[in-house]
């Protein structure tokens, strides 16, 4: 290999071509660098010069509308000639010559009184110096008569020079107003005109705000004449959402949310009809102004890239495709929500999400969940207690004496596939061959034997309970006291509903195929002595009563034939360890009471952070026409449990047949389930709010909306009762308020009737004390009473309200009696033309709620047979005035049934008595 | 001039709105109406009147009433039909110069059909003497419940919207009475001979709506020449 010899000289060689290209690149770079960093990559600064082009052109023209407005409103015509004329007559004519000697003289007056000013001090000077010349002259035992004598003299001319200078003030004070007065018209007219432009001068004052300013701009078309409002230059918008995430160390740090960079308009009305990003955003004035931007950002409700602009793209994470379908962007870990999802967010700050507005998909979600049961086979952070009450498993229908309720050709139907007895039941379906079922049957049988057997010791076949007679009055009973609440029956009725397609009760359709009469018969006179955890209330129905309804009920369907030789296979022992097996297996304890199984575990996957899940971790089987993604797997999964069994790999989760929109509020629900969690700072967290979740649990679990309207939902019983509404069960808006804390306790514990005109008859449900707190502390909290209890004493209520509320409810004035009923005293007529005992009043109704009611009782409870008395009480009653004869017949009616005072009590008041209401 | 403009401009306005909410009923000046009169009869023989139970303030109310809701008189006349012609124009809907009234009187409402033009205030009288109470059944209105006590021998209810609604007393749960408020001013009410009559009406083809509350609702159909009386006899029977 040849050495160079001749070495090169590094000073003699010229670099000037490598510099010159170097450099030029440079300068192409940073060329590139300015343009990719303020062009290319800020597409932000595009979207928000076009929002704030949308936004002047909006005010300006709202501007127009107004002063087209304006110019059309004949008494702005007026008030602009009002001022046109008085600035005419102010600067013309005799006024303005008034005015102008006026000011003359006022000038003339104000130099004059300064001189008058200058003569006043000097001889308050002087005064001043001649007192200290008298201090002066006692203190040096020097004559002071000289002194004194001039004294005065000075003090008698500081008066006259006073009394002059006052004058000259009050002249110029006069003049001042003369002027004024004069000049009067041209201000009046000036605010007159102002007052109607408010509107346009608040959408002028934004304008200039929203602007640069009033500048030399493009459009020289009129009005504007070579000027416009200029936009402002786009800047970035950001949030910075203190301590909102949590870093890779566990430390809290801000979220920095900038989608407003881009979505200018998010949170500015007028805009609705704008695509995106420049929207309002809907419902603005529920959400935004509950959740303003600037304290909760964009990203904890929409998810999203917070802080990237550099793209739509990046910054969502996701983009509807051509085809419209949802396409994620890779490498992207939290993209945006969309649909049903961003409004599951609601669920991660809000404990109650049940009767939120705009949040149906969450709050149906929910219900789903908990009601069809998901966490009886689903660990799920937050829902751990629901599937048991008193710890027995309680979702379904307990199996501990199966043996003595069921026909047993059903049992194997009804396990094969409960949907095909049953389309909307709750029960899902297994897909069970008869084998198995037969198996399961076997196992459930032995299994409850014994328990199974000493009820029907102890129950036996009620004496004549059939007949068409006794069926009849069954079937009158059925359709009166309150039974289709909760259960329809015929196939195609619904009663309570569940989602779209599920009844929360069992249809009574064919009930006679399922079990027989002594099984209903001591089922209806007290459910609890079956089933301890039966949600099925008791109608405190008298023995003749049920006879009829079972001899009712036993009319509804037929038995049908038991496969061949089924009572051989139920009794086979091989039978039954092979159906306990299945029911370990699939789990049927997750939801009922099975004896033997009572502490078995969950056999699904916990859900607790399922939203969480990415798509590596879903197993999408043998689908490969299913979209990779979350929604997708999610959706299908829902849809066909078992979709993504394979040959090697089983799936057991069994179809519950959901509705498309169930579906979708499982999806939303489920995709709430992440493992991050919301500071607390951000929670919210109203007083009472856990109550109010506790109790509409409770609620849920034993169906009260089947009857009552509670928070605005349910009374589906209404539905028998559109011609009468005053029939029916009464609404329960606003309960916590009208009644007494411990009389709803008692109450709901041992109901009593109280309104004598229904014949539906609110059950007794056997709640347990811990239940019922529950269900006071609901209504309480969700009417936010502070002070639950009161107390009531006669000797408390002024004796002259007593009197004059007595005398109003008289005949000759509002004649309460003619419906009411009070204590042992019936009114005329039928008991269904009565109205509540108001003997009960004092210990059933909150005082402060009776005032309400009496002031308007169709916005208390709209439709009720209580008419208005009010406005309009006799004038000659406590002078007429409504509000004091409103308090005069609470206190009546709270004396009502009460004990009267004896001596020693009446001179010991211990309460202020119920209060005056404002 | 543009001081009077803008006011009349807006009345235009006012008065197109609520013309299209009422079915888009036209007014017009009427110079050669015809008349239709005539009187409506129960067909076949006639069910006895029900019995209605007088359950409270009998010395007021009296012994026992029978039910107004189907009342046929001698030669089958049906009483409380409403009849409404359905004029798409016509003269305009004035709101009567007397509040329509309404009393109670012997538990009894009178009239037991009462129509008037949608907007119109009733007053309602009670020449009873006791509690009653005035619940109207409205959807497009509100329902109001209000009382009429003793002291207060008229009170008054405004209907703004046309509709039929039905009225009762909660305290005397037989009182029951139709409030038919129209949006059209060619209804009537037939008598108790079951006679009616509806005057002005523009000359040309129309069909007729008889509406009794047991009885349900007919259509007739119905020439109209100018400045003629057309009489009619129709009925009524129970489907
Ligand atoms: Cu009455």
């Amino acid at each position: 290999m040849a050495r160079r010899t001749t070495p090169i000289d590094d000073e003699k060689r010229s670099y000037g071509a490598v510099w010159l290209v170097t450099s030029l690149l440079l300068f192409v770079g940073a060329l590139w660098c300015i343009a990719d960093d303020n062009l290319f990559r800020r597409p932000w600064k595009k979207f928000q010069a076009e929002f704030n082009r949308l936004e002047i052109q909006h005010l300006k023209d709202a501007i127009a509308a107004e002063q087209q407005r304006l110019d059309a409103d004949p008494a702005y015509q007026q008030a602009v000639k009002t001022l046109a004329d008085a600035r005419v007559s102010a600067s013309s004519g005799e006024i303005a010559r008034q005015i102008a000697d006026l000011q003359r003289e006022l000038r003339r007056a104000q130099q004059q009184d300064q001189s008058k000013d200058l003569n006043l001090r000097f001889v308050k000077s002087e005064l001043e110096e001649l007192r200290f010349k008298y201090d002066d002259a006692l203190h040096a035992g020097r004559p002071t008569e000289e002194l004194l004598k001039e004294i005065e003299a000075r003090g008698q001319l500081r008066a006259e020079r006073q009394q002059v200078y006052t004058e000259s003030q009050q002249h110029i004070e006069a003049l001042q107003n003369e002027i004024t007065q004069l000049e009067s018209a041209v201000k009046t007219a000036e605010d007159e005109i102002a007052k109607l432009t408010t509107a346009r001068d608040d959408v002028q004052q934004k304008l200039e705000g929203v602007s640069l300013g009033y500048l030399p701009g493009p459009k020289a078309t009129a009005p504007y004449f070579g000027f416009d409002w200029q936009p402002k230059i786009p800047r970035i918008q950001q949030i910075v959402l203190e301590e909102f995430d949590r870093n890779n160390f566990d430390k809290p740090v801000a979220r920095v949310d900038r989608c407003m960079s881009c979505h200018a308009g998010i949170n500015k009305p007028g805009f609705e009809d704008q695509p995106n990003p420049w929207k309002t955003h809907p419902h603005r004035e529920l959400l935004l102004t509950k959740h303003p931007p600037e304290k909760f950002g964009c990203t904890p409700c929409h998810g999203g890239q917070a802080p990237a602009v550099n793209s739509p793209e990046t910054a969502h994470g996701n983009f509807v495709d051509e085809h419209g379908h949802l396409e994620n962007v890779e490498f992207i870990e939290r993209p945006l929500l969309r649909g049903e999802k961003t409004t599951a967010q609601c669920i991660k700050c809000h404990a109650g999400v049940q009767n939120l507005e705009t949040a149906d998909e969450i709050g149906r979600g929910e219900r789903l969940f908990e009601q069809l049961g998901c966490h009886g086979c689903h660990l799920t952070e937050g829902y751990e207690d629901l599937a048991k009450s008193g710890g027995v498993t309680s979702i379904a229908p307990s199996l501990r004496r199966i043996g003595a309720k069921v026909d047993h050709g059903w049992l194997i139907r009804w396990i094969t596939n409960p949907h095909q007895f049953r389309p909307r039941t709750r029960m899902p379906n297994f897909m069970f061959e008869e084998e198995q079922a037969v198996q399961i049957a076997a196992f459930l049988l032995s299994d409850t034997k014994q328990p199974s057997e000493e009820w029907l010791a102890a129950h036996p076949a009620p004496a004549a309970a059939a007949g068409t007679e006794l069926a009849a009055k069954g079937k009158a009973l059925v359709e009166s006291i309150g039974c289709r609440g909760c259960h329809a029956i015929t196939e195609d009725e619904v009663a309570g509903q569940l989602g779209a397609n599920k009844d929360i009760a069992p249809n009574l359709a064919k009930v006679a195929e399922k079990t027989d009469a002594r099984w209903i018969y001591h089922w209806l006179k007290n459910p609890r002595g079956y089933s301890p955890v039966a949600r099925m209330p008791s109608l405190r129905l008298s023995d003749d009563e049920a006879r009829a309804i079972t001899a009712y009920l036993v009319t509804l369907g037929t038995k049908r034939p038991a496969p061949d030789a089924l009572e051989t296979r139920l009794t086979d022992v091989a039978n039954a360890a092979a159906g306990e097996k299945l029911v370990r297996k699939y789990g049927c304890a997750g939801c009922h009471d099975v004896p033997g199984m009572e502490n078995e575990s969950r056999i699904g996957v916990e859900l607790s952070a399922f939203g969480s899940k990415t798509r590596e971790e879903l197993f999408f089987g043998d689908r490969t026409d299913v979209p990779e993604t979350w929604d997708d797997w999610t959706y299908n999964k829902l849809l066909t449990p078992r979709t993504y069994a394979t040959k090697w790999i089983e799936q057991v989760m069994p179809q519950f047949d959901l509705a498309e929109e169930d579906i979708k509020a499982l999806r939303a629900f489920l995709s709430s389930r992440t493992d991050s969690k919301v500071p607390v700072k951000y929670l919210y967290r109203p007083p009472g709010e856990d109550r109010v979740v506790a109790g509409r649990r409770l609620v849920a679990r034993y169906n009260c909306t089947g009857c009552h309207v509670v928070e605005g939902r349910g009374g589906d019983i209404r539905r028998l009762y559109q011609e009468q509404p005053t029939f029916a069960p009464p609404m329960l808006n606003g309960e916590g308020e009208k009644v007494q804390a411990d009389w709803l306790f008692n109450f709901v514990k041992a109901p009593v009737p109280i309104r004598p005109w229904l014949q539906l008859r609110m059950p007794t449900f056997g709640l347990a004390d811990e239940e019922a707190n529950t269900v006071v502390g609901y209504f309480e909290a969700l009417d936010r009473v502070q002070v639950p209890f009161v107390h009531l004493e006669r000797a408390a209520l002024a004796t002259e309200n007593v009197e004059a509320g007595k005398l109003l409810t008289s005949k000759d004035y509002f004649d309460c009696f003619s419906c009411h009923q009070r204590g042992a005293v019936k009114p005329q007529g039928p008991p269904e033309g009565w109205a509540p005992d108001l003997a009960l009043a004092h210990a059933r109704l909150g005082p402060e709620w009776i005032i309400k009611w009496l002031r308007d009782p169709q916005k208390v409870m709209p439709g009720t047979k209580m008419p208005s008395f009010f406005p309009g009480g006799p004038p000659d009653v406590l002078g007429g005035d409504d509000e004091a004869q409103i308090r005069a017949l609470r206190d009546y009616i709270l004396s009502l049934g009460m004990p009267e005072p004896s001596p020693q009590q009446a001179a010991h008041v211990v309460t202020g008595g119920p209060g005056t209401s404002q | 001039m543009r001081r009077t403009l803008v006011p009349s401009a807006l009345a235009l306005i006012l008065v197109a709105g609520l013309a299209t909410r009422a079915a888009a009923y036209e007014a017009m000046a009427v110079t050669d109406g015809g008349t239709l009169s005539g009187t409506v009869k129960f067909q076949g023989t006639a069910p006895p009147p029900a019995k209605l139970e007088v359950t409270k303030d009998p010395e007021v109310c009296g012994k026992e009433k029978t039910s107004p809701d189907l009342v046929v008189g001698s030669d089958g006349a049906l009483a409380n039909v409403v009849v409404t012609v359905k004029a798409q124009k016509g003269k305009k809907l004035e709101p009567p110069a007397q509040n329509p009234t309404f009393d109670q009187k012997t538990c009894e409402y009178k009239p037991h059909v009462l129509a008037f033009p949608a907007g119109s205030t009733v007053d309602v009288l009670n020449s009873d003497g006791i509690l009653h109470n005035i619940h109207t059944f409205g959807t497009a209105n509100p329902p109001s419940n209000q009382a009429q006590p003793k002291f207060k021998p008229k009170i008054q209810v405004k209907v703004e919207k046309p509709e039929t609604i039905q009225v009762k007393c909660d305290v005397h749960g037989w009182m029951s009475a139709w409030w038919v408020s129209t949006d059209q001013p060619y209804v009537a009410v037939t008598d108790a001979s079951g006679a009616f009559k509806i005057t002005d009406l523009p000359p040309g083809d129309y069909e007729v709506e008889l509406w009794q509350e047991k009885l349900g609702k007919k259509t007739e159909k119905v020439s109209i020449k100018p400045k003629e009386d057309t009489k009619v006899a129709w009925s009524m029977t129970k489907s």
